[in-house]
Order: C-alpha cells, then structure tokens, then sequence
C-alpha cells in the first residue's frame, strides 16, 4: 500500500524540481548546441560524466578546504576546453553536409569518451560523499529536505537564468542569436561565425560539466555509464521544452521531474518510463515543444 | 523506369555470386558460429539502411524490435516448444504489430524528432520486457531455447551443427537481401526514394507520404524481427539488453561502417563489426571496461568523417581511381 503524507508528497515534488533543474542545466545547453549548429549532442551525457569525474579527481587530488568548489570551477572550464577541441577539430569540417553525420560524429565521440573514461578510472562506482559544507538538512517546515539537494537547486536556477540573460540580453548573445537566425547575413556583418559556432559549443559543454560536477554528489557511486541514463532525460527535455528555448528546458525539466518524482512514488520502476510517456502525448499535441517556434522541415 | 518484373539475368548472376561468397564465408571465419552471427546482425542493419538510405529516417529504436522479435520466438520455443519456422514467423508477425503502432506515432515527425521518438519507443519496449517478468523474466532472460531440429513431417533437417544453422540463416538472409533490393528498385521504392529528397514535390505529385513512410517502417520493422528470431536460435538465450538503445546504437554503427547507400553495406558493416569486436576482445587490457568500444567509436568517426559511403563506399571509391589509373597507363 502507498501511505501518502503531505509531507512526503511535497519532499517528492521537491526531489522532483531539483532534478528538473539540474537536468534543464544539461538540457540548456544541449538547447543551445541544437539551436547553433542544428544537431543533437548524442555526446552531452558524455560531457555531463567527465564533468563529473573531473570533479572527484580534483577532489581525490587536492588537499585544501573548498576543494569541491574548486573542482567545479575546474570542471566547468576544463570542459568548456574540451568542447573547444570537438568543435574545432570535428565538427567544424563536418559543416555544410547531411546533419545526420554530425549527429553520428557525436554518437562516435559518446562511445570515446565513455570507454576512455571507464578504462582510466575503472568501471567500478567511486563514491563522492557530499561536501562537507553542505551536510545536513534543514527545515521547510511541513518536512527536512536536504542542504545539498537545496544548494544544487538554487545554484542551478542562477547559472539558468545568467545564461539566459547572456543569450538574451547580452550583445554577445545577439551576435549568437544572429548567427542562428541567419548565419549567412551575420557573416556579411562581419561576425566570425565559426568562431561563434566554437564559442556556443564551448559554452554547451561546459555546462554539462558544470552540472555533472554539481550531480556527482548526490550520485552514490559515479560510474562511466552515467551519462547513458542522464542523456535520455535530457533529450526529452529539450524536446518537450521545445527545441532552441532556455524557459522551454526550464519550464520542461522542472515539469518532467516532478512527473518523475510523483510517478516514483506510486510505483518506483515507473519513474523512468513516465518521463518518455509524458513526451509522446505532450508531442502529440504540441509537435513543436511547449515554448518552441513551429520548425519548418 | 523498368517494365518488366521478372529478375532479370544479370540479377540471377550477382544473386549467385553473392550466395557463394557468403557460402564460403563459414569455413574461413575464426570461430564457428560467427558467420551466422554476422548474417543475422546484418539484418537489422539492412532494415536500418532501408530506412536512413532509402527514406532518409534515423531510426534509434530498431534494438527494440530486434528484441521483440528474439523474445517471441525465445519464449515460444523454450515454453510451447513449437515448431521452429512457426516461432520465427511468430516473431516477425509480433514486430509486425509492434512496429506498426510505433512507426504510427514516430513517422508523423522528421528528422531529429524522428529519431528521438523512435529511441523514447526504444526505451518503453525494454522497460516493458524489463518490468514484465511473469513473461519475460525480466534481467534473467529466456533460457532454454533449443536449437534442434526443423521438422517437414517425411524428414527432418538438424540445425544444431554450425554449418547447418549457418545455411538457415543464408537461405533467410538472401531471401530478404534480395527482397529488399528488388523493393528499392520497385515503384514503391522510387516513391520512398523520391520522397527522400524532397517530400514537398512527392506530396505535390499526389503520394501520401504518411501510408509510405508507414509502410517501409513495418517492412524494416520486421526484418529487424526476423533478424530477433534468429538471433534467438543463435544465441540459445535471449536477454534484456538487446532491447537497450546499445543494441540500437551498435546496429547504427555497423551501418555506417559497411555504407548507408548501399544494401551491400550491411553484410560488410556487420561483418567488420562482429569481426573486430571478436579480435579486440582477445586483448586482455582492451576487454576490460569495453575498451574495445572505445577504438570502435574512434574508427567510427573516422569513417563518418572521412569515408562517407563506409567501407563499401571507400573500397568502391579506390577501385574506380585504380580502374582510371590503368586506363591512363594503357
């Protein structure tokens, strides 16, 4: 029998905007990705894992308090380099042909990096306790959520909406907008736009480090196949968000994850598959996503 | 356009030569049963390139169907013990309706939404094989599956020596290689191709894209179903992880590798693919944490970026340079 408190419904909703968060964090930029360059990033829970690798072996490494904020900060630029290098060095030569190479690309580098990571590191799960900072929990009154789970959510919201704000309100965002719009008239403005093209993926992955950082955690052994699980969700996302929209990915990840986190409640296996049942009726309806513009192909 | 409908001679001829390539390929491969695993992996790599090749779809989700139909025929052999031509055609009339309520959802959308539908549908399939243990045993998998004997009633054919078996799977195999090429070639296959490259102007002439893309989506749907079935014989045990996006995944790269514009494509790709993943497995320090994944993702975007008809493509490319070059020495 399911005993349904108050308190633990609104913990499980709870649960469920902080995985929205963190996911609509991966999902943002994988948005942004598709948004520039047309494609699906098959590679982003790829990023999202060594991101969070690189955290736990700065952690592992260093010896100095705060050194889980350090790795972030490590994580989120070491990644962002890394993105760097895809774009520059793959799928710059790929512009021009059939999206589905790119995609392919992508998928290719999903397996490298998977298999790589799993033969540095091992395939057994490493623990990351939280940091020590943010043990305990504290009280929202009807029910004790937390401290980490409540940080995660909140620095989450902010790197959102500072991307949001960059993209948005930023003249670097404009020229990013331009060259997604129109990159061929934002050439004949005198934008690089292959450099923007680098800057936007860069920008992509290391959010998806970033957030594998901030996941690694709460995860209780991070092993090389994380990104695999991770990824699906944030397709959905996107997709149901509406491809190319930052509030889209927000507004999408919050409401899959609270449908996952309630669905978890009645029948815990359920949770994974309610998230793609949600997706095809929300399609269903609305081909475009919640917040996207109708795509013309 | 072609009238007749008769294969013509030179069709027989590239059917014979084929049939004795593959016969051969048996004796000279490492270990026994790899072929037949070769034949079968080819085709969920042939249906996949029916769809990416012929209607341009990326479908992520043919692991699924590839498992629907290794799962049919799995439990029908292992519980009922039927007779072993009825658990396969089982099997593709299974994917048959799994496949047709799928492709209704999934080829409504293009492109990308195509493909990520197709990997949703993926993941709603193995969760229900996963989650429906009293059927399928969920993370167990089927045991028990028999190779025996096919039964005609006057005789009998023994499928449990590997060339036996091997010779099943051929005489499968060529029928639905051929099939397919002469489905290609076939009016409704000028239409998928034609709507390939420009669905506007398919729809202008009058063609319902939607019945069409329909229709080759069941059709490659139970050819990944027969490819299950066989599978299930072949491996003698049938597991969830067939119907993970990997399986989907790993059918993709075959693909890719042998060449999506060719049929041919999908006897290489598998072939290679099995091929490697055999050698590289035999590599102590690559068989730990799937590091033979790893050069396989890399030889993969290396073949995606540089060799765009795959290997096929690439072998056919040098040919042609060498033909010229001799030519030019003449």
């Amino acid at each position: 029998m399911i005993s349904l408190s108050l308190a633990g419904l609104l913990s499980q909703i709870f649960n469920g905007i902080q995985f929205g968060v963190l996911v609509a964090l991966l999902a943002t930029g994988l948005s942004l990705i598709f948004g520039m360059l047309g494609i699906i990033n098959f590679a982003h829970g790829s990023l999202y894992m060594l991101g969070a690798y690189l955290v736990w072996s700065v952690v592992q490494v260093l010896d100095i308090p705060g050194k889980f904020w350090f790795g972030l900060v490590f994580s989120f630029i070491f990644m962002g380099f890394v993105g760097f290098i895809i774009e520059k060095f793959l799928l710059r030569r790929m512009y021009g042909q059939p999206v589905v190479y790119m995609i392919l690309i992508t998928f290719g580098l999903l397996l490298v990096i998977q298999q790589g990571v799993g033969m540095i590191y091992g395939t057994n799960p490493l623990p990351l306790g939280i940091p020590p900072f943010f043990r305990g929990e504290v009280n929202l009154g009807l029910f004790k959520y937390p401290l980490y789970y409540l940080f995660t959510m909140c620095i989450g919201l902010i790197v959102i909406f500072a991307v949001w704000f960059f993209i948005e309100r930023s003249t670097w965002g404009a020229i990013i907008r331009a060259c997604a719009e129109d990159p061929e008239m934002a050439g004949t403005l005198g934008i690089k736009t292959v450099n923007v093209y680098t800057l936007t993926f860069a920008l992509g992955a290391a959010l998806a480090g970033l957030g594998g950082g901030l996941h690694a955690p709460m995860i209780g052994g991070l092993q090389h196949t994380i990104g695999g699980l991770i990824i699906l969700v944030c397709f959905i996302v996107v997709v149901v968000g509406g491809m190319g929209s930052i509030r889209g990915a927000l507004l999408a990840g919050i409401t899959i994850g609270v449908i996952r986190g309630l669905a978890g409640l009645f029948w815990a296996p359920a949770s994974e598959i309610v998230m793609f049942i949600a997706m095809g009726i929300i399609l269903g309806f609305r081909p475009q996503g919640l917040l996207g513009k109708k795509i013309s192909t | 356009m072609r009238e007749k409908s008769q294969p013509s001679s030179r069709e027989w001829l590239s059917f014979i030569i084929t049939a004795t390539i593959l016969f051969f390929l048996q004796p000279i491969l490492p270990s026994k049963m790899m072929a037949a695993e070769i034949l079968i992996m080819a085709l969920p790599t042939l249906a996949f390139i029916l769809l990416l090749g012929y209607t341009g779809q990326l479908n992520f989700g043919t692991g699924s169907l590839f498992a629907v139909g290794a799962y049919t025929a799995g439990i029908l052999l292992s519980r009922y013990n039927v007779h072993v031509l009825v658990a396969i055609v089982a099997g593709v009339v299974m994917t048959c309706i799994v496949a047709s309520v799928m492709g209704f959802f999934c080829i409504r959308q293009g492109g990308l939404i195509f493909a990520l539908l197709t990997l949703a549908f993926n993941q709603i399939i193995w969760f229900v094989i996963f989650q429906w243990r009293s059927l399928t045993n969920g993370a167990d998998g089927i045991w028990g599956i028999k190779r025996t004997f096919i039964d005609f009633g006057f005789f009998s054919i023994d499928i449990r020596p590997s060339f036996n078996f091997y010779i099943l799977v051929l005489i499968f195999f060529l029928l639905i290689f051929f099939f397919v090429k002469r489905l290609i070639e076939s009016p409704f296959g000028k239409v998928l191709q034609g709507m390939r490259d420009s669905e506007l102007r398919a729809t202008a002439i009058g063609f319902s894209i939607v019945t069409y893309k329909w229709v080759a989506f069941v059709i490659s749907g139970m050819i990944c179903g027969l490819g299950g079935a066989l599978f299930a014989l072949h491996q003698e045990y049938v597991g969830e992880h067939l119907a993970s996006w990997v399986t989907g995944g790993e059918i993709v790269i075959m693909a890719l590798l042998g060449g999506t514009f060719v049929l041919q494509g999908a006897v290489i790709g598998s072939g290679v693919f099995i091929f490697l993943s055999d050698l590289l497995n035999r590599f102590k320090f690559l068989a730990m944490g799937g590091g033979w994944l790893l050069i396989l993702g890399a030889v993969f975007i290396v073949v995606v970026m540089f060799f765009k008809g795959g290997i096929y493509g690439g072998a056919e490319g040098i040919y042609q340079r060498l033909k010229g070059k001799i030519l030019f020495f003449r």
